[in-house]
Protein backbone atom coordinates (compact mmCIF):
# COMPACT_ATOMS: atom_id res chain seq x y z
CA UNK A 1 0.00 0.00 0.00
CA UNK A 2 1.17 3.40 -0.66
CA UNK A 3 2.50 5.57 2.24
CA UNK A 4 1.14 8.27 1.12
CA UNK A 5 -2.79 6.63 1.14
CA UNK A 6 -5.04 9.49 2.69
CA UNK A 7 -8.43 9.54 4.67
CA UNK A 8 -11.15 11.72 5.46
CA UNK A 9 -13.01 11.86 8.56
CA UNK A 10 -15.29 13.69 10.45
CA UNK A 11 -15.56 13.88 14.43
CA UNK A 12 -18.14 12.22 15.54
CA UNK A 13 -21.07 14.49 17.61
CA UNK A 14 -23.03 11.52 18.68
CA UNK A 15 -22.41 8.63 20.77
CA UNK A 16 -23.77 4.81 21.64
CA UNK A 17 -25.04 2.02 19.82
CA UNK A 18 -28.41 4.00 18.74
CA UNK A 19 -26.02 6.40 16.75
CA UNK A 20 -23.56 3.96 15.88
CA UNK A 21 -26.23 1.82 13.94
CA UNK A 22 -27.39 4.74 12.59
CA UNK A 23 -24.15 5.69 11.26
CA UNK A 24 -23.14 2.40 10.03
CA UNK A 25 -26.79 2.41 8.26
CA UNK A 26 -25.51 5.55 6.30
CA UNK A 27 -22.35 3.82 5.19
CA UNK A 28 -19.74 5.06 7.53
CA UNK A 29 -18.21 3.05 10.88
CA UNK A 30 -17.25 4.85 13.89
CA UNK A 31 -13.63 4.87 15.03
CA UNK A 32 -11.32 6.32 17.31
CA UNK A 33 -7.91 7.81 16.86
CA UNK A 34 -5.80 8.11 19.70
CA UNK A 35 -1.87 8.44 20.62
CA UNK A 36 1.26 10.15 20.84
CA UNK A 37 0.03 12.25 23.74
CA UNK A 38 -2.78 13.53 22.15
CA UNK A 39 -6.50 13.08 23.58
CA UNK A 40 -8.75 10.19 21.81
CA UNK A 41 -11.14 11.60 19.00
CA UNK A 42 -13.69 9.71 18.37
CA UNK A 43 -14.57 9.41 14.53
CA UNK A 44 -16.56 8.26 11.76
CA UNK A 45 -14.41 7.18 8.27
CA UNK A 46 -15.47 4.86 5.43
CA UNK A 47 -15.32 1.32 6.22
CA UNK A 48 -14.19 0.64 1.85
CA UNK A 49 -10.93 2.75 2.86
CA UNK A 50 -10.50 1.09 5.86
CA UNK A 51 -11.18 -2.38 4.39
CA UNK A 52 -8.56 -1.84 0.97
CA UNK A 53 -5.62 -0.69 3.82
CA UNK A 54 -6.50 -3.80 5.97
CA UNK A 55 -6.08 -6.15 2.08
CA UNK A 56 -3.43 -3.97 1.53
CA UNK A 57 0.02 -5.74 1.17
CA UNK A 58 1.45 -3.95 3.95
CA UNK A 59 -1.78 -4.68 6.15
CA UNK A 60 -2.65 -3.24 9.37
CA UNK A 61 0.76 -2.42 9.47
CA UNK A 62 0.11 0.25 6.90
CA UNK A 63 0.78 3.86 7.88
CA UNK A 64 -1.75 6.37 6.93
CA UNK A 65 -3.11 9.57 7.27
CA UNK A 66 -6.02 10.81 8.61
CA UNK A 67 -7.41 14.20 7.65
CA UNK A 68 -10.47 15.72 9.84
CA UNK A 69 -12.00 19.30 8.82
CA UNK A 70 -10.20 22.26 10.68
CA UNK A 71 -7.45 20.44 12.14
CA UNK A 72 -3.48 19.33 11.25
CA UNK A 73 -3.63 16.05 9.54
CA UNK A 74 -2.15 12.84 11.38
CA UNK A 75 -0.26 10.07 10.43
CA UNK A 76 -1.90 6.85 12.38
CA UNK A 77 -1.78 3.22 12.33
CA UNK A 78 -4.77 0.68 12.82
CA UNK A 79 -4.43 -0.54 16.16
CA UNK A 80 -7.62 -2.79 16.08
CA UNK A 81 -10.47 -3.53 14.51
CA UNK A 82 -14.01 -5.56 15.03
CA UNK A 83 -15.42 -7.57 12.30
CA UNK A 84 -18.72 -8.70 12.14
CA UNK A 85 -19.05 -12.74 12.86
CA UNK A 86 -20.97 -13.52 9.73
CA UNK A 87 -20.75 -11.17 6.91
CA UNK A 88 -17.34 -10.06 7.83
CA UNK A 89 -18.44 -5.96 7.74
CA UNK A 90 -16.52 -3.86 9.57
CA UNK A 91 -17.78 -2.51 12.46
CA UNK A 92 -15.20 -0.33 14.36
CA UNK A 93 -11.74 0.65 14.48
CA UNK A 94 -8.92 1.90 16.49
CA UNK A 95 -5.88 3.88 14.92
CA UNK A 96 -3.26 5.41 16.68
CA UNK A 97 -0.92 8.07 16.41
CA UNK A 98 2.66 7.46 15.14
CA UNK A 99 5.47 9.31 15.89
CA UNK A 100 7.97 8.95 13.27
CA UNK A 101 10.98 8.76 15.82
CA UNK A 102 9.54 6.59 17.89
CA UNK A 103 10.23 2.67 17.73
CA UNK A 104 7.28 0.63 17.13
CA UNK A 105 6.31 -2.85 18.27
CA UNK A 106 4.30 -4.34 14.84
CA UNK A 107 3.42 -7.87 14.33
CA UNK A 108 4.72 -8.52 11.00
CA UNK A 109 3.57 -11.62 8.73
CA UNK A 110 5.54 -14.38 7.23
CA UNK A 111 5.52 -15.26 3.69
CA UNK A 112 6.34 -18.66 2.69
CA UNK A 113 8.75 -19.49 -0.27
CA UNK A 114 9.49 -22.50 -2.21
CA UNK A 115 8.23 -25.94 -2.04
CA UNK A 116 9.92 -28.04 0.81
CA UNK A 117 11.76 -31.22 0.36
CA UNK A 118 10.17 -32.99 2.83
CA UNK A 119 7.05 -32.10 0.70
CA UNK A 120 8.19 -32.79 -2.73
CA UNK A 121 10.14 -35.39 -2.35
CA UNK A 122 9.22 -37.21 1.41
CA UNK A 123 5.67 -36.69 0.53
CA UNK A 124 5.26 -34.86 4.18
CA UNK A 125 3.15 -32.15 4.79
CA UNK A 126 4.33 -28.29 5.20
CA UNK A 127 2.90 -26.99 8.80
CA UNK A 128 2.55 -23.16 9.19
CA UNK A 129 2.43 -22.92 12.80
CA UNK A 130 3.56 -19.22 13.41
CA UNK A 131 2.16 -17.05 10.77
CA UNK A 132 3.11 -13.32 12.57
CA UNK A 133 6.00 -12.43 14.30
CA UNK A 134 6.74 -9.32 16.47
CA UNK A 135 9.37 -6.96 15.99
CA UNK A 136 10.37 -3.46 17.17
CA UNK A 137 11.40 -1.03 14.42
CA UNK A 138 11.13 2.51 13.32
CA UNK A 139 7.86 3.32 11.64
CA UNK A 140 8.79 3.93 8.55
CA UNK A 141 11.60 0.65 8.88
CA UNK A 142 8.20 -1.92 8.77
CA UNK A 143 8.25 -4.46 6.36
CA UNK A 144 5.48 -5.35 4.22
CA UNK A 145 6.56 -8.99 5.07
CA UNK A 146 9.06 -11.18 6.32
CA UNK A 147 9.45 -13.86 3.45
CA UNK A 148 11.81 -16.96 4.28
CA UNK A 149 12.27 -20.23 1.52
CA UNK A 150 11.83 -23.32 3.11
CA UNK A 151 12.87 -25.06 0.13
CA UNK A 152 15.30 -27.01 2.58
CA UNK A 153 13.07 -28.14 4.95
CA UNK A 154 12.70 -32.14 5.43
CA UNK A 155 10.64 -34.07 7.30
CA UNK A 156 11.33 -33.36 11.45
CA UNK A 157 13.14 -30.29 10.47
CA UNK A 158 11.58 -27.14 11.05
CA UNK A 159 12.34 -23.24 11.01
CA UNK A 160 12.71 -20.93 14.16
CA UNK A 161 11.54 -17.07 14.40
CA UNK A 162 15.50 -16.97 14.87
CA UNK A 163 16.28 -17.83 11.78
CA UNK A 164 13.99 -15.68 10.08
CA UNK A 165 16.17 -12.93 7.76
CA UNK A 166 15.53 -9.68 9.51
CA UNK A 167 17.46 -6.34 8.43
CA UNK A 168 19.78 -4.86 10.85
CA UNK A 169 17.46 -2.42 11.59
CA UNK A 170 14.66 -4.80 12.58
CA UNK A 171 14.82 -6.52 16.05
CA UNK A 172 12.72 -9.05 17.19
CA UNK A 173 10.52 -9.39 20.14
CA UNK A 174 9.02 -13.27 19.82
CA UNK A 175 10.61 -15.75 21.19
CA UNK A 176 13.46 -17.34 18.79
CA UNK A 177 13.36 -20.84 19.67
CA UNK A 178 9.72 -20.96 18.64
CA UNK A 179 8.90 -22.70 15.26
CA UNK A 180 7.82 -20.96 12.30
CA UNK A 181 7.04 -23.56 10.33
CA UNK A 182 7.73 -27.49 9.98
CA UNK A 183 7.18 -30.57 7.86
CA UNK A 184 5.30 -33.03 9.18
CA UNK A 185 4.98 -36.57 8.19
CA UNK A 186 1.49 -38.14 6.69
CA UNK A 187 -0.43 -39.97 9.02
CA UNK A 188 -2.42 -42.92 7.38
CA UNK A 189 -6.17 -42.56 7.81
CA UNK A 190 -6.69 -45.97 10.26
CA UNK A 191 -10.32 -45.92 10.07
CA UNK A 192 -10.65 -49.18 11.51
CA UNK A 193 -8.60 -48.43 14.11
CA UNK A 194 -10.61 -45.31 15.37
CA UNK A 195 -13.72 -47.14 14.79
CA UNK A 196 -12.16 -49.85 17.62
CA UNK A 197 -11.55 -46.79 19.88
CA UNK A 198 -14.67 -45.57 19.26
CA UNK A 199 -16.42 -48.83 20.77
CA UNK A 200 -13.94 -48.80 23.61
CA UNK A 201 -14.79 -45.75 24.68
CA UNK A 202 -16.91 -45.42 27.27
CA UNK A 203 -20.65 -44.67 26.75
CA UNK A 204 -20.93 -41.85 29.03
CA UNK A 205 -18.40 -39.90 30.64
CA UNK A 206 -17.07 -39.89 34.41
CA UNK A 207 -19.57 -37.54 36.84
CA UNK A 208 -17.34 -35.51 39.13
CA UNK A 209 -18.88 -35.53 42.13
CA UNK A 210 -18.46 -33.35 45.23
CA UNK A 211 -19.43 -33.79 48.97
CA UNK A 212 -21.01 -36.78 49.64
CA UNK A 213 -19.53 -40.25 49.20
CA UNK A 214 -19.69 -42.44 46.44
CA UNK A 215 -21.68 -45.46 47.99
CA UNK A 216 -23.84 -43.30 49.61
CA UNK A 217 -25.15 -41.65 46.46
CA UNK A 218 -25.51 -45.51 44.63
CA UNK A 219 -27.63 -46.25 47.78
CA UNK A 220 -29.65 -43.38 47.47
CA UNK A 221 -30.18 -43.57 43.67
CA UNK A 222 -31.15 -47.53 44.00
CA UNK A 223 -33.76 -46.09 46.56
CA UNK A 224 -34.78 -43.91 43.91
CA UNK A 225 -34.88 -46.58 41.39
CA UNK A 226 -37.36 -48.92 43.14
CA UNK A 227 -39.96 -45.92 44.22
CA UNK A 228 -40.05 -44.74 40.57
CA UNK A 229 -40.89 -48.28 39.50
CA UNK A 230 -43.63 -49.37 42.49
CA UNK A 231 -44.92 -45.74 41.56
CA UNK A 232 -45.13 -46.77 37.80
CA UNK A 233 -46.80 -49.80 38.89
CA UNK A 234 -49.39 -48.42 41.00
CA UNK A 235 -50.73 -46.33 38.33
CA UNK A 236 -50.77 -48.48 35.35
CA UNK A 237 -53.35 -50.58 38.07
CA UNK A 238 -55.18 -47.67 38.90
CA UNK A 239 -55.43 -47.34 35.17
CA UNK A 240 -57.17 -50.62 34.80
CA UNK B 1 -16.90 -39.82 18.75
CA UNK B 2 -15.75 -36.76 20.36
CA UNK B 3 -17.38 -36.62 24.56
CA UNK B 4 -16.16 -35.50 27.52
CA UNK B 5 -14.24 -37.45 29.60
CA UNK B 6 -15.44 -35.98 32.78
CA UNK B 7 -18.63 -33.79 33.06
CA UNK B 8 -19.81 -31.95 36.59
CA UNK B 9 -23.12 -33.19 36.25
CA UNK B 10 -24.76 -36.22 33.56
CA UNK B 11 -28.04 -33.91 32.34
CA UNK B 12 -28.45 -30.43 31.10
CA UNK B 13 -30.98 -27.64 30.13
CA UNK B 14 -31.81 -27.19 26.80
CA UNK B 15 -30.61 -23.59 27.13
CA UNK B 16 -31.38 -20.77 24.01
CA UNK B 17 -29.09 -19.60 21.17
CA UNK B 18 -29.00 -15.95 21.42
CA UNK B 19 -26.72 -13.23 19.32
CA UNK B 20 -23.66 -14.36 17.52
CA UNK B 21 -20.44 -16.07 17.45
CA UNK B 22 -18.14 -13.22 18.24
CA UNK B 23 -15.51 -15.73 19.50
CA UNK B 24 -13.81 -18.73 17.24
CA UNK B 25 -15.16 -16.92 14.46
CA UNK B 26 -11.64 -16.08 12.59
CA UNK B 27 -9.87 -18.96 10.96
CA UNK B 28 -6.70 -19.44 13.56
CA UNK B 29 -4.45 -22.38 12.09
CA UNK B 30 -5.15 -23.31 8.73
CA UNK B 31 -5.83 -21.33 5.57
CA UNK B 32 -9.38 -22.59 4.76
CA UNK B 33 -12.61 -23.01 6.95
CA UNK B 34 -16.05 -24.04 7.29
CA UNK B 35 -18.43 -21.37 8.90
CA UNK B 36 -22.09 -21.76 9.80
CA UNK B 37 -24.41 -19.48 9.41
CA UNK B 38 -27.25 -20.39 11.91
CA UNK B 39 -27.26 -21.33 15.35
CA UNK B 40 -27.98 -24.52 16.43
CA UNK B 41 -26.58 -28.21 17.85
CA UNK B 42 -24.28 -29.74 15.87
CA UNK B 43 -23.79 -33.66 17.39
CA UNK B 44 -20.90 -35.66 17.40
CA UNK B 45 -21.99 -38.07 15.07
CA UNK B 46 -22.36 -35.37 12.33
CA UNK B 47 -18.57 -33.83 13.45
CA UNK B 48 -16.97 -37.46 12.68
CA UNK B 49 -19.09 -37.92 9.80
CA UNK B 50 -17.87 -34.58 8.34
CA UNK B 51 -14.46 -35.35 10.16
CA UNK B 52 -14.44 -38.95 7.46
CA UNK B 53 -16.29 -36.83 4.59
CA UNK B 54 -12.86 -34.87 4.68
CA UNK B 55 -10.42 -37.14 5.48
CA UNK B 56 -11.39 -39.68 2.71
CA UNK B 57 -11.19 -36.68 -0.01
CA UNK B 58 -7.83 -35.45 0.90
CA UNK B 59 -6.73 -38.82 1.59
CA UNK B 60 -2.72 -38.33 2.25
CA UNK B 61 -2.09 -34.81 3.29
CA UNK B 62 -3.57 -31.49 4.41
CA UNK B 63 -4.28 -31.15 7.40
CA UNK B 64 -7.73 -30.58 9.43
CA UNK B 65 -8.59 -28.82 12.84
CA UNK B 66 -11.70 -29.19 14.80
CA UNK B 67 -12.59 -25.99 16.21
CA UNK B 68 -15.68 -27.34 18.23
CA UNK B 69 -16.26 -29.75 20.44
CA UNK B 70 -19.68 -31.16 21.56
CA UNK B 71 -19.76 -31.29 25.42
CA UNK B 72 -23.44 -30.71 26.28
CA UNK B 73 -25.27 -33.92 26.65
CA UNK B 74 -28.87 -34.49 25.13
CA UNK B 75 -31.49 -36.66 27.07
CA UNK B 76 -34.46 -38.49 25.46
CA UNK B 77 -37.44 -40.67 27.12
CA UNK B 78 -37.75 -44.06 26.01
CA UNK B 79 -40.76 -44.63 23.36
CA UNK B 80 -43.97 -44.77 24.79
CA UNK B 81 -43.23 -43.87 27.82
CA UNK B 82 -45.81 -41.54 30.28
CA UNK B 83 -44.96 -37.89 31.15
CA UNK B 84 -43.26 -37.55 33.92
CA UNK B 85 -40.72 -39.50 36.34
CA UNK B 86 -37.86 -37.30 35.79
CA UNK B 87 -35.92 -36.52 32.90
CA UNK B 88 -34.73 -38.76 30.80
CA UNK B 89 -31.25 -40.37 29.80
CA UNK B 90 -28.60 -38.91 28.27
CA UNK B 91 -28.35 -40.28 24.51
CA UNK B 92 -26.16 -37.95 23.00
CA UNK B 93 -23.36 -35.01 23.01
CA UNK B 94 -24.11 -32.39 20.94
CA UNK B 95 -22.10 -28.79 20.22
CA UNK B 96 -23.51 -25.19 20.43
CA UNK B 97 -22.76 -23.23 17.49
CA UNK B 98 -24.37 -19.56 16.65
CA UNK B 99 -23.97 -18.17 13.30
CA UNK B 100 -20.04 -17.18 12.36
CA UNK B 101 -18.52 -20.39 14.37
CA UNK B 102 -15.76 -21.78 12.36
CA UNK B 103 -16.28 -25.83 12.37
CA UNK B 104 -13.54 -26.99 10.58
CA UNK B 105 -10.22 -25.63 9.17
CA UNK B 106 -7.83 -27.13 6.70
CA UNK B 107 -4.36 -26.79 5.50
CA UNK B 108 -1.94 -27.95 3.03
CA UNK B 109 -4.31 -28.45 0.29
CA UNK B 110 -5.43 -26.69 -2.72
CA UNK B 111 -8.44 -24.52 -2.75
CA UNK B 112 -10.37 -26.60 -5.15
CA UNK B 113 -9.57 -29.38 -2.89
CA UNK B 114 -10.24 -27.37 0.67
CA UNK B 115 -13.34 -26.54 -1.04
CA UNK B 116 -14.79 -30.01 -2.41
CA UNK B 117 -13.76 -31.29 1.14
CA UNK B 118 -15.31 -29.12 3.01
CA UNK B 119 -18.75 -29.35 0.49
CA UNK B 120 -18.92 -32.97 1.32
CA UNK B 121 -18.46 -31.92 5.00
CA UNK B 122 -21.13 -29.22 4.92
CA UNK B 123 -23.45 -31.89 3.62
CA UNK B 124 -22.98 -34.61 6.65
CA UNK B 125 -24.60 -31.01 9.07
CA UNK B 126 -27.61 -30.19 10.02
CA UNK B 127 -27.03 -26.16 9.02
CA UNK B 128 -25.52 -24.04 6.68
CA UNK B 129 -22.55 -23.38 5.89
CA UNK B 130 -20.33 -21.45 3.92
CA UNK B 131 -16.47 -21.71 2.78
CA UNK B 132 -14.19 -19.07 4.28
CA UNK B 133 -10.78 -18.60 3.02
CA UNK B 134 -7.86 -16.45 4.80
CA UNK B 135 -7.47 -14.31 1.38
CA UNK B 136 -9.91 -12.35 0.58
CA UNK B 137 -12.15 -13.06 -1.93
CA UNK B 138 -11.16 -11.19 -5.33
Amino acid sequence: MDKTTTIAAELREEFGKNAARRMRRAGRIPAVMYGAGGSALPLAVDPKQISQILYSESGHNTLFTVEIKGRTPARVMLKDWQVEPVKGKLLHVDMVRIAADARLKVKVPIHLTGEPQGVKVQGGILDFVLREVEIECLPDDIPEHITVDVSGLTIGRHLRAGDLPLGAKVKLLSDPHRVVAHVVAPRAEEEAAAAELAEAAPAEPEVIRKGKAETEEAEEGAEKAEKAEKGEKSERKEGK
Amino acid sequence: MLMPSKVKYRKQQRGRRRGKAWRGSKLCFGDFGLKVLKAGWINARQIEAGRIAITRFIKRGGKLWIRIFPDKPVTKKPAETRMGKGKGAPEFWVAVVKPGRILFEMEGVSEADAREALRLASHKLSLPTQFVSRQPAA
